[in-house]
């Protein structure tokens, strides 16, 4: 008799666990969204929870009046082959994603932040460190973000080149896979020193999720152009203005919750060109 | 020690606001509907594979070691290739799922239907059934209740994995679980790994009851059905998938990455090895006091929790939370590794040691032995067997595991692959799928041999 009211009172969790899932399963889903929207995992709007995501989908939904899936993948590869394959309308993308992006399949750029025109990569150490320079790396364990960053591997990667110094060669170099990963791996001291993110650098400080007595920045690269919003080779103009004028639009005062989430605080219209510099370092380094 | 410390209470206490718990309930039901879903296709497509292995025709061979084939590939990669043919989404997820599963299922199922009794098996045969009826009425009989724990044990893994590579489509557990890590908000990553706990406790209960019930296994088809069909691929681009999976022919390496493959190949047998072996020196003491014939219920059920909460996070999720403690680097992903690995062989070897046959052990007590020699002299060999199995192929699973762990910057060919991957070097990124995929069928091969050396029986 116990036996058996165990095996009722197990059968009904599970059922509870199983079939409460498939029941309200077509509800997790949005219906039939218009346009898909697509973050890399270096944007800001993986390093908060989904609930946190919401205002910026309700921008962009309310702003277009289309129906909007924010889709965060975590990893830029299939952001990037998602808009190849027109799995998604619009993403954000860095530097470096774009520039493949761009000569693969085509990708439009459309705005960008008014600080990525002006973008660095900080180099990072321990406030104790004996680390100074960029010279003082010889010889010293590093971190990088991930290996398809721009500002968490191309250009630190870069500056070090021209400093002289051979980052697979003289450095013990590895890939955290993100900016917050490298910046916890500093402060830890589980690495000498690393290179990440200005946003994510400040955004980090700001809220104590890093602890400033602990880092200090001694390298600031020269500025060079980061971010930028895409739109997919076969999107329509039309739509295409929409989604521009919802970022455009962005007012510091009166939409910090969005832009909170996309750390910046004014966009602007993004141009190809301006990538070009970008895409000789790049070349340069064979990451592209 | 400081850091570990601070690292652990972080998570405490756990976000379980309405607010939250509301929040999580979408990546929950995707993660359980790729899971299903994935499962139903694993099955459907895995099983019938399995009784053509079981049923010894020929061509089984090659079938075999094309199952083998494709659980050499990372699920992760597996996930981009989804996503390269039907889109970024939880159909992408699924699908993955699905195929690593199919490849999973037939493979072990046809282990078992091959240890099976052959004596019924040819009886069938000579009465002149065909090799259908013999695989529908002869195979699936004899080993329905191992068929139903292995089943309900791949769909516990499969629920794991849809956490890790739904997120490769953007959705589910994952990215919630990779966000709030990321974001170091680290009470609300406890709710989901409460949450995941919780579903893989669930899950146990479902193998307890179709052990006793297997006709509820029915029960499950309608969830799977209708998990299929929401998460259903809702695009295909035939055109982008071959000429994307075009550009990873031929495999190719340039001249200076040839010369670094065997150190890669080395930290990934590294890893794996070391994830293992401190897996294993954790698990024996675990495994013993969680076994309910050799310490009592109450501390049983305290350490299963422990080891279920171990076991209930990925490989890859530890790396992620150990970053701060032990750095990049392959310590890391060791320690990510036996992690997992202790909550998965402690489990298995308390059950081993459970299932030790009594007769043995009351032979022994009836010599007037006390409890200690007990254990010692007859539960713990008894078992140790069974228990070795498991070890050895816990240490092909983390052969594979090795290389997934690459992706938070452990090192080794999962760490290659990876970065040749994210920077779109296809015909790199197939290289070293190759590799990994020599590396596990040399593990396979050689663990085969070792069973067959000592006699032992395949086991999951």
């Amino acid at each position: 008799m116990r036996n058996r009211s165990a095996f009722i009172g197990r059968l009904l969790a599970v059922i509870l666990a199983f079939a409460g899932s498939a029941a309200i399963s077509p509800q997790g889903m949005a219906a039939d969204p218009a346009i898909r929207v697509g973050m890399i995992p270096d944007a800001g709007a993986t390093q908060v929870s989904i609930e946190q995501k919401a205002p910026l989908r309700d921008h962009l939904a309310k702003a277009t009046g289309l129906n909007v899936e924010l889709i965060i993948p975590t990893n830029y590869n299939a952001t990037v082959e998602a808009l190849g394959n027109g799995s998604l309308d619009f993403a954000y993308l860095g530097g470096l994603t774009y520039v493949i992006a761009h000569e693969k399949y085509g990708v439009v750029p459309m705005v960008q932040r008014e600080s990525d025109l002006q973008f660095h990569s900080l180099f990072i150490t321990q406030t104790g460190s004996s680390i100074k320079s960029l010279a003082d790396l010889k010889g010293k364990n590093f971190a990088y973000g991930d290996i398809v960053s721009t500002s968490g591997h191309l250009m630190p990667y870069a500056a070090l080149t021209k400093a002289g110094i051979d980052s697979d060669k003289d450095m013990k170099s590895r890939y955290t896979g993100s900016h917050p990963a490298t910046a916890k791996a500093v402060e830890s001291g589980t690495v000498d020193a690393g290179a990440m993110d200005e946003s994510v650098y400040q955004a980090m400080i700001a809220d104590g999720s890093l602890d400033k007595s602990r880092v200090r920045v001694f390298y600031t690269t020269p500025p060079f152009l980061d971010y930028v919003w895409v739109a997919r080779k076969d999107v329509s103009a039309a739509a295409r203005q929409k989604f521009e004028a919802a970022f455009l639009a962005l007012q510091k005062g009166r939409d910090d919750k969005v832009l909170e989430i996309l750390r910046g605080t004014k966009f602007i219209r993004a141009n190809d060109a301006l990538y070009n510099d970008l895409r000789k370092i790049a070349k340069e380094l064979k990451l592209f | 020690m400081n850091a570990a410390l601070a690292l652990i209470a972080g998570f405490f206490p756990p976000d379980l606001g309405l607010s939250y718990l509301g929040a999580a309930v979408g990546p929950v039901l995707q993660t359980m509907g790729m899971a299903m879903g994935g499962m139903l296709i694993a099955i459907v497509v895995g099983l019938p594979l399995a009784m053509i292995i079981g049923s010894r025709v020929r061509g089984a061979r090659v079938l075999y070691g094309a199952l083998t084939g494709i659980r050499a590939v990372p699920d992760l990669t597996l996930a981009i290739l989804c996503v390269v043919v039907f889109g970024l989404g939880p159909a992408a997820g699924m699908l993955a799922l699905a195929i690593f599963y199919t490849a999973m299922v037939g493979k072990v199922f046809a282990d078992l239907f091959m240890a099976a009794d052959p004596r019924p098996i040819e009886a069938l045969y000579a009465t002149g059934a065909s090799r259908i009826s013999v695989s529908i009425f002869g195979l699936v009989p004899l080993a329905v209740k191992d068929l139903l724990s292995l089943g309900c044990y791949s769909l516990e893994c499969a629920v794991r994995a849809a956490v890790i590579v739904g997120a490769v489509g953007g959705g589910g557990l994952g990215t919630e679980l990779v966000g709030t890590l990321n974001g170091f908000q680290f009470h609300r990553a406890a709710t989901i790994i409460i949450i995941l706990i919780l579903l893989v406790g669930s899950i146990d209960s479902l193998s307890w009851i179709l052990r006793r019930a297997p006709k509820f296994v029915f029960m499950l088809l309608p969830l799977g059905l209708v998990s299929l069909w929401v998460y259903r691929p809702q695009f295909f681009a035939f055109g982008h998938a071959v000429s994307t999976i075009g550009a990873m022919f031929p495999p190719q390496l340039p001249s200076s990455a040839v010369g670094e493959i065997p150190r890669l190949i080395g930290e990934t047998i590294l890893i794996a090895a070391g994830g293992t072996a401190f897996a294993v020196v954790a698990a024996i003491p675990l495994g013993i006091c969680s076994a309910r014939n050799i310490v009592p219920n109450g501390v049983a059920s305290a350490v299963r929790l422990a080891l279920e909460t171990l076991r209930a996070v990925p490989e890859v999720v530890w790396g992620l939370i150990l970053v701060t403690v032990v750095g990049v680097g392959p310590v890391a992903g060791v320690f990510a590794l036996a992690i997992h690995t202790a909550g998965v062989l402690g489990k298995l070897y308390a059950e081993s040691f459970e299932n030790v046959e009594c007769d043995a052990v009351h032979a022994i007590e009836a010599t007037g032995a006390g409890k200690l020699a007990t254990v010692l002299f007859a539960i713990i060999p008894l078992g140790s067997g069974a228990a070795a199995i498991n070890t050895l192929f816990r240490f092909e699973w983390n052969l594979r595991a090795a290389t997934v762990v690459g992706m938070i910057g452990a090192g080794g060919i999962g760490q290659a692959l990876y970065n040749a991957q994210q920077l779109f070097f296809y015909n790199q990124m197939m290289a070293y799928v190759l590799i990994t995929w020599g590396i596990v069928l040399f593990a396979e091969w050689l663990s085969t041999l070792t069973r067959r050396r000592y006699g032992w029986m395949s086991a999951i």
